[in-house]
């Protein structure tokens, strides 16, 4: 296989001044990027890492990289965590040279497996440390697969929270109750990578395109300065005459926002919008309003606004939250320096007023400093109990989940 | 001259707690006297993890029972349930040694002792040996003291709890300066309310859906065989229903309430229901199919769980009494045809009309009123203990002697 001549990061056309980056981990990770690519080849830097040749081989995409071949001799991990760890540390220059020059990454994988579970923590851990925004979408193992691999996605899962910014978790067993009644497996997955899709496409969006309300790098670096723990995340769109009101019942309807492995509100909220020319300021507002009573607590919201003239009467709504766990930095003080420079960059390429200015800078002095906070998830919400207490394992299922979910039974609505 | 004396069942649910105050006459009658209710707080899965939160909610129920009776509590019986009740087997055995091989009470003691010494975690403490019938060369007697044979066996199952989490309970009540006489496995106290003499001998299964537990306790032969405590409940119905159909707890749990169904009913998946049914903005129309198919999915796993629990004691044959559905869940709709589903033995929902008239004879207060129950056995074989000096096996073991 050709070592390709891949990993150049030009500099982007876009003007932002922020550089994404989509990195797929093991076989199901590098799947989503596929259909990523197929959809949406420029705008975003995509690169797939496995510890597979042969399933490398396979991929569309053009930066892909085989790690631990003195580990697996390239031929996977296995299933085994241990073996996907040790691939990624014996390729640890490697894979820090793919985070260099990055400011936002997205990483993809499916945990229970070896490369996803195993690697995906590793390059998380080195992109958070170099001052990288790292947001993580990972599918869940189904519970009827052998309770070994869903104790492994367990895990991995934890270790991501760890050291991401953001992760959301897409349990597979939420799939089947999205797709049609006849859909295929292969029909539920895709519908996982559409959801990646749109909230990668939405984040980007509203990081290159100038909005009614603009936003930028720094308020989403300030949004995920802490730790992950369990985020929020959902999605919702609306079509037609009552668009604006579609797209928020649709949002309170995201099945991802009914799992146990979701939060129910949040500290810091993010929130998208994206529509045709017909948004107008009234419908953000009205937006802004009913999102932030569903999902946030004393919720700092940040919100952009973009019209996208493509989208005719489509109005979308992106929600990602995350609340202070730990109340933990994300970024170490040494990092923290360099953490900053790229949204710098940003404002001195811009024509910014100098007291936005001196204001965006006082945003960033506040994230360094380590805020204690007490936190509960369980403050009304809905699940809290269970999402709280000591799972209730039987037989290797547990059974705090919801039955339904578990034995893969589709509840129509 | 025998004093009256005022005992308390004391149940500290998920839901609620509920204080029962029962006055103790001449050692043999049992007058339930006052009545006390708080909704539950500090308690997840029937276990405190709010000590204050509950110590104020429990206070709350004893004084309202203490005032409407007007009188003081003398002593607590405490039900017990959570996911750390566990249990396992113990068995002994001891050769008749005498001349006629017949058996003599000291033997019956040491296979007894033999039984219930096996050692324990520190963690960990005894909340009721349950004795199965002794075996006397094989045969199932109930007291074999001057019976004649070889080799007498006895075995028990050991009901234990995590000790902190027993001790949490019992502080509570300490708080309120009062003593806790002792505690009760929350199974049995209710099955004490629900299941009549002649269903326990024929062999029966006593089930207790509440908000966050479910309690279980196995019969055959008049003797309590099996019985602990799972930590899924109504609350897992409601938190299924929230999830699977996407709408908050409340709306969930008023759903359940009012169109619930442990069974489906409506095959009809275009048949729907409003979601608050308040004609506001907001509400929408659920199938009743998907409400019914994932209540009927919780709950057919809840009595599933309890049967594996059970494991080979689990035997329809010797289940002729069927299985009596108690708790707050017992309420929803079809919830026996569903156990008889999947137990395949006969099922009803259990009241306290064997012991109780009124009010009494509803269902939440089964825990409670069994609770009383057994401090009026104790109460009146303390009484016989003393005038027999010494009980034989203590109180909790005598209380599965009944004939």
């Amino acid at each position: 296989m050709s070592e390709l001549d891949f990993n150049r990061i030009e500099e982007e056309g876009d003007g932002s001044g922020v550089r994404m980056k989509v990195i797929g981990v093991g076989g199901a990770g590098t799947n989503m990027v596929d259909r990523l690519m197929l959809s949406n080849p420029d705008d975003i830097y995509l690169s797939v890492v496995n510890t597979d040749q042969q399933a490398l081989s396979n991929s569309p995409v053009l930066d892909k990289r085989c790690i631990g071949k003195k580990v697996t001799g390239g031929l996977g991990a296995g299933g085994e965590r241990e073996v996907g760890i040790e691939a990624a540390e014996s390729d640890r220059a490697l894979l820090e040279s793919m985070v260099e020059d990055v400011d936002l990454l997205f990483i993809t994988a499916g945990l229970g497996g070896g490369t996803g579970t195993g690697v995906a923590p590793v390059i998380a851990d080195i992109a958070t440390k170099a001052g990288v925004v790292v947001i993580s979408f990972v599918t869940m193992p189904f519970t009827i697969e052998r309770a070994g691999r869903a104790n492994v996605a367990k895990v991995g899962l934890e270790k991501l929270r760890d050291v991401c910014s953001a992760v959301i978790p897409l349990p597979n067993d939420l799939l089947i109750q999205e797709s049609a009644a006849d859909a295929s497996l292969l029909d539920a997955f895709a519908q996982a990578d559409a959801w990646i899709e749109k909230a990668i496409k939405s984040i980007w969006t509203m990081m290159v395109k100038t909005g009614m309300v603009n936003l930028d790098f720094s308020q989403l670096r300030q949004a995920f300065a802490k730790k992950a723990g369990k985020t929020l995340f959902g999605l919702g769109e609306g079509k037609g005459e009552d668009a604006v009101d579609d797209a928020i019942e649709s949002l309170k309807l995201c099945p991802l926002l009914h799992t146990p492995e979701f939060s129910k509100k949040a500290e810091h909220l993010l929130v998208n919008i994206v529509g045709g020319v017909g948004l107008g300021m009234a419908s953000v507002q009205r937006i802004m309003d009913s999102v932030t009573d569903e999902f946030g607590k004393d919720a700092n919201v940040v919100m952009g606004a973009v019209v996208d003239e493509g989208l005719g009467d489509t109005v979308e709504i992106c929600v990602i939250g995350t609340s202070d766990v730990s109340g933990v930095s994300m970024f170490q003080p040494a990092a923290a320096k360099r953490a900053t420079a790229p949204a710098k960059k940003l404002f001195e390429e811009e024509p910014v007023k100098p007291e936005q200015k001196k204001k965006a800078r006082k945003t960033h002095d506040k994230k360094v400093k380590v805020e204690q906070h007490e936190f509960s998830f369980n403050e009304g919400d809905p699940k809290g109990e269970f999402e709280n207490s000591e799972g209730t394992i039987f037989e290797g299922q547990d059974l705090d989940t919801p039955t339904f979910l578990r034995k893969g039974v589709k509840i129509a609505l | 001259m025998y004093k009256t004396k005022v005992i308390a069942g004391v149940e500290i649910g998920t839901g609620k707690v509920t204080v029962l105050l029962g006055e103790i006459v001449e050692g043999r009658s049992l007058n339930v006297i006052g009545l006390g209710q708080s909704s539950s707080g500090g308690v997840v899965k029937g276990r405190i993890v709010d000590f204050h939160e509950a110590s104020d909610c429990v206070h709350a129920a004893i004084l309202a029972a203490e005032n409407q009776a007007g009188v003081k509590i003398d002593g607590v019986y405490l039900a017990m349930s959570g996911a750390h009740i566990d249990g396992f087997l113990s068995e002994a055995s001891v050769n008749i040694t005498g001349p006629e091989r017949r058996v003599t009470r000291e033997e019956m003691d040491q296979v007894v002792s033999m039984a219930q010494n096996r050692e324990m975690e520190d963690s960990r403490t005894v909340i009721h040996h349950l004795r199965r019938p002794f075996r006397l060369d094989g045969r199932s007697v109930s007291s074999p003291v001057t019976m004649q044979g070889e080799k007498l066996e006895s075995s028990y199952w050991t009901i234990h709890g995590d000790a902190a989490t027993v001790s949490d309970a019992i502080h509570v009540v300490n708080g309120f300066n009062l003593h806790v006489d002792d505690i009760i496995l929350s199974s049995l106290a209710t099955a004490s309310a629900v299941a009549t003499d002649e269903e326990k001998k024929n062999g029966c299964m006593v089930v207790d859906i509440g908000r966050g537990t479910t309690d279980y306790a196995l019969f055959q032969d008049s003797h309590c065989l099996f019985a602990g405590s799972l930590p899924l409940g109504g609350d897992h119905i409601s938190n299924d229903l929230s999830i699977g159909l996407r709408m908050r707890l409340k709306q969930a749990e008023s759903l359940k309430i009012r169109y619930g169904s442990a069974i489906i009913e409506h095959r009809d998946k275009s048949e729907k229901v409003w979601q608050n049914n308040d004609f506001e903005i907001g509400d929408r129309q659920i199938p009743v199919w998907s409400i019914e198919r994932i209540i009927e999915l919780r709950t057919q796993e809840i009595f599933e769980v309890v049967r594996k629990k059970l494991g080979a004691l689990y035997n329809p044959d010797r289940l002729a009494g069927g299985i009596i559905i108690s708790g707050g869940s017992s309420r929803l709709r079809n919830i026996d045809k569903c156990a008889e589903g999947v137990l395949g033995i006969r099922a009803r929902i259990g009241d306290n009309s064997l012991i109780a008239t009124g009010e009494l004879k509803d269902a939440q207060y089964s825990t409670a009123l069994g609770l009383l129950q057994y401090g009026l056995q104790y109460q009146s074989e303390k009484e016989l203990a003393e005038s027999r000096s010494g009980g034989l096996f203590g109180k909790l073991k005598e209380l599965f002697q009944k004939d």
